[in-house]
């Protein structure tokens, strides 16, 4: 517990106590005290006695293994959201020399795994409660909304908190908020929406009250939204794209890396499938702000999806079947996307996303 | 795939070290180190001083978040005889606002002391926290630890070669960063990149004993050797960091390519006098597969998967593919029947080409192997080639598999290296 202590500890204080570690140690050997030494990281007081404090009402028994430590997540005092740091490596950085919007993805899935893992739901990766494994049933999600509005690079420390609240009677959402953990600047936000299906007959069935308190108990009991602006974009409704769209790209077909333990395409692929067709002068130029996600069927293993893509506010000012006609930023390029099996035509899902201008 | 270093540069910060350790400074010749990702090796430029990081290459703090005057033209590069020990201070420029700013730190550092309990811990799980890696005592090897994470698990619950293969990449370029040699993300040592060369892979071999589980932590253990008159070779050798068992071992040999003209270059002596000293005298840590790898073609291959393309994310900053997805496509044609009861026991790679973001793939794969008792203890070997469609060959290579263990047999037999 001491070393467990002494170690989130240091963590948060890194900022500070670089030189004051090496110096402790004697040793000099703190390669990773090395990170974020600034002279304007002070104010780690605050964070630093929340995550010592944290680390202490996670429960930290002596025995905590490495992975533990290393993975840096715990429960936060209050028990009710879950909050872990990742350093950004060097294969999850794109073309614009930053992490890709599928890294980003791939660590809130992560964090929010780690988050049911250390409240005790099943540790396989479904984070499902004991009722639902006892019924088959497991959470799918439904609905994804990323804004990252700085993105890290490699080498950078991301701190993400999580917590999850009920949505309604038929579902659950999961929020997220993303912190430079050297700056605390916030980064990114997110939230998702999940709806329970049964694993076998793929059916979706409304959460029963049993289910609802096995894992409200973990969540903050009034609502802590991380959009909790109104009329927030992860709210809007995503139109479908009229016919025909600007872009496409055909016949694109999942591969090995990107299925589950139950041969089903991970999530984050379809945010990388959505983004295939965007045309390489908006990649070149531009930088994902925003993604909303709209999962309506899933995909397997041997089907084929064709990726369309539209700018959603056309030339000559008419909307593509947007209702509203909110003036159109001039630095923000804004499209909508469809996913649909080749084979079948059917929707897989419907996605928007907003672009910014890259300044280089 | 390749990071720049623009924004997390890492200098040494003379104050500390010198409260840190009171000794005197080690001799520079463990210090700068080479690490090929397709040809990024970087020497700093030293006005940051970056030659002085000691090998264990403690305190490097980013000060204010901006790189101190790192330029690819590195004056210091001429006196850098990486083999004679030099003083620590006679290469310092005016520290002076960093030691206000480190001795500031230090004092409110000291102030939160206050608050802990605190007992000194061991140093690699300090460096480790973040996964930054450090260099070991030596000044040669490099370490870093890896928690897999989910969704770095493949269908059977393990991590995928995949996400293996990628540890192996980040802690070459880390081991580059400790030793402050990373500049750009690409660097070359100074006289490489004014003479517009890289290193870029040729040759990959690797062998997996046991593959990790979701949260496991692996360690990572790389170093750097000559090869040939004209190459490098990187090796890397993986630990389950609980039970200190062989996750993998690998070996890796790069050349010097003119970047401009794509053309192989000798080692030229200025280059050589830089990076000769970092070299360990160590045999490769896998013996070499020195057998041929066969070119499939359409009528020797047993399966073939066309119409692969990259995706946005499968590219690095020049918009190159990472050559970690090669290895994701060459098993896209392997037989579903051989992956779902064999794992992969080791492979050997050839690199040809590289390829962008247009490029359509195609996938070969021979079974040239199933063990000629046929019995299920027998392992299976593959040939694979990676082509254009236009047929230019990617990559080719050969893979050894062993029938899955059921779980908890862990210790069971050894590598077949591609015999029945």
């Amino acid at each position: 517990m001491a070393e467990m202590l002494r170690f989130c500890a240091a963590a948060g204080l890194i900022r500070n106590s670089e030189a004051a570690v090496t110096a402790a140690e004697c040793r000099g050997r703190g390669r990773w005290a090395a990170v974020r030494c600034s002279s304007r990281a002070i104010p780690g007081q605050e964070a630093a006695s929340r995550l010592v404090a944290g680390v202490g009402a996670a429960g930290g028994a002596e025995g905590k293994g490495l992975a533990e430590r290393l993975r840096l997540g715990s429960l936060v005092p209050d028990g009710l959201s879950y909050k872990e740091s990742f350093v950004v490596r060097c294969y999850e950085v794109g073309i614009n020399k930053t992490a890709t919007v599928e890294t980003i993805a791939n660590l809130l899935q992560e964090v929010g795994c780690n988050h049911a893992q250390s409240v005790g739901f099943s540790t396989d990766g479904f984070a499902t409660t004991p009722t639902m494994r006892k019924l088959r049933l497991i959470w799918v999600t439904s609905r994804m909304h990323i804004e990252i509005y700085k993105y890290p690079a490699w080498g950078d420390v991301v701190e993400i908190e999580t917590w999850c609240q009920g949505e309604g009677r038929i579902g659950t959402r999961r929020d997220w908020i993303l912190k430079d953990l050297a700056t605390g600047e916030v980064i990114g936000r997110a939230t998702s929406k999940w709806v329970m299906m049964n694993q076998d007959t793929r059916k979706l069935q409304r959460v029963s009250d049993e289910v609802r308190e096995e894992y409200l108990v973990y969540c903050p009991r009034t609502p802590r939204l991380s959009f909790p602006e109104e009329n927030n974009g992860s709210l809007k409704k995503i139109p479908k794209l009229a016919d025909p769209a600007q872009y496409s790209r055909l016949g694109l077909v999942p591969r090995r890396a990107d299925l589950d333990m139950n041969q089903h395409v991970n999530n984050v692929t379809y945010i990388g499938w959505v983004l295939e067709s965007m045309p390489q002068e908006i990649i070149d130029t531009h930088e994902l702000q925003t993604i909303t996600l709209d999962y309506r069927r899933e995909c397997q293993h041997d089907d084929a999806v064709d990726s369309l893509t539209s700018s959603e506010f056309a030339e000559n000012g008419s909307t593509n079947g947007t209702a509203t006609t909110k003036p159109h930023d001039q630095e923000l390029q804004q499209f909508l996307h469809f996913l649909k099996s080749s084979g079948t035509g059917l929707e897989i899902n419907r996605g928007r996303t907003e672009w910014r201008k890259l300044i280089r | 795939m390749v990071a720049s270093m623009a924004t997390s540069v890492f200098f040494p910060v003379p104050s500390s070290s010198s409260v840190a350790s009171a000794k005197a400074p080690k001799p520079i010749n463990e210090g700068p180190e080479r690490l090929g990702i397709r040809g990024i090796v970087a020497k700093p430029a030293s006005q940051s001083g970056a030659m002085e990081v000691k090998a264990q290459a403690q305190a490097i703090p980013k000060v204010n978040g901006t790189k101190v005057g790192l330029k690819a033209e590195a004056q210091t590069v001429e006196d850098d005889a990486p083999s004679a020990p030099r003083t620590f201070y006679n290469q310092l420029p005016d520290w002076s606002f960093l030691f206000a700013a480190i001795t500031t730190i230090f004092l409110a550092a000291e102030k939160q002391f206050t608050l802990i309990d605190w007992k000194p811990r061991r140093p690699d799980m300090l460096a480790d926290a973040f996964g930054l890696g450090k260099m070991m005592q030596d000044g040669l090897d490099f370490r870093q630890n890896f928690s897999i994470r989910s969704y770095e698990i493949g269908a059977d619950r393990t991590a995928s070669i995949e996400t293996l293969m990628n540890h192996l990449q980040e802690t070459a370029l880390n081991h580059a960063r400790s030793a402050g040699l990373l500049v750009d993300g690409f660097g070359s040592t100074p006289e490489m990149t004014k003479k517009n060369l890289i290193w870029v892979v040729t040759k990959m071999q690797v062998l997996v004993e046991r593959y990790p589980s979701w949260e496991d932590v692996v360690e990572v253990d790389t170093w750097v050797a000559s090869s040939g008159k004209n190459g490098m070779r990187r090796d890397w050798h993986v630990h389950d960091h609980r039970t200190g068992q062989t996750v993998l071992r690998a070996t890796s040999v790069w050349v010097m390519m003119n970047k401009l003209t794509r053309r192989l270059s000798k080692i030229p002596e200025e280059v050589r006098a830089e990076i000769e000293p970092y070299f360990v005298d160590r045999d490769p840590i896998i013996d070499e597969d020195s057998r041929k790898v066969q070119k499939l073609e359409d009528n020797t291959a047993d399966f073939i998967k066309r119409g692969l393309n990259p995706r946005w994310g499968d590219l690095d900053i020049n918009q190159h593919v990472n050559n970690v997805k090669y290895i994701g496509w060459i098993l896209e044609s392997a037989p579903i029947s051989i992956l779902e009861s064999h794992e992969l026991a080791g492979m050997t790679l050839e690199y040809r080409r590289e390829c962008g973001r247009d490029s359509v793939l195609q996938s070969l794969t021979a079974v040239s192997n199933h063990g000629s008792d046929g019995s299920p203890e027998a392992g299976i070997e593959c040939q694979h080639l990676l082509r254009l469609e236009s047929g230019a060959e990617i990559m080719r290579g050969r893979t050894q598999w062993r029938p899955k263990r059921a779980q908890g047999l862990q210790n069971m037999g050894p590598l077949p290296a591609g015999n029945t």
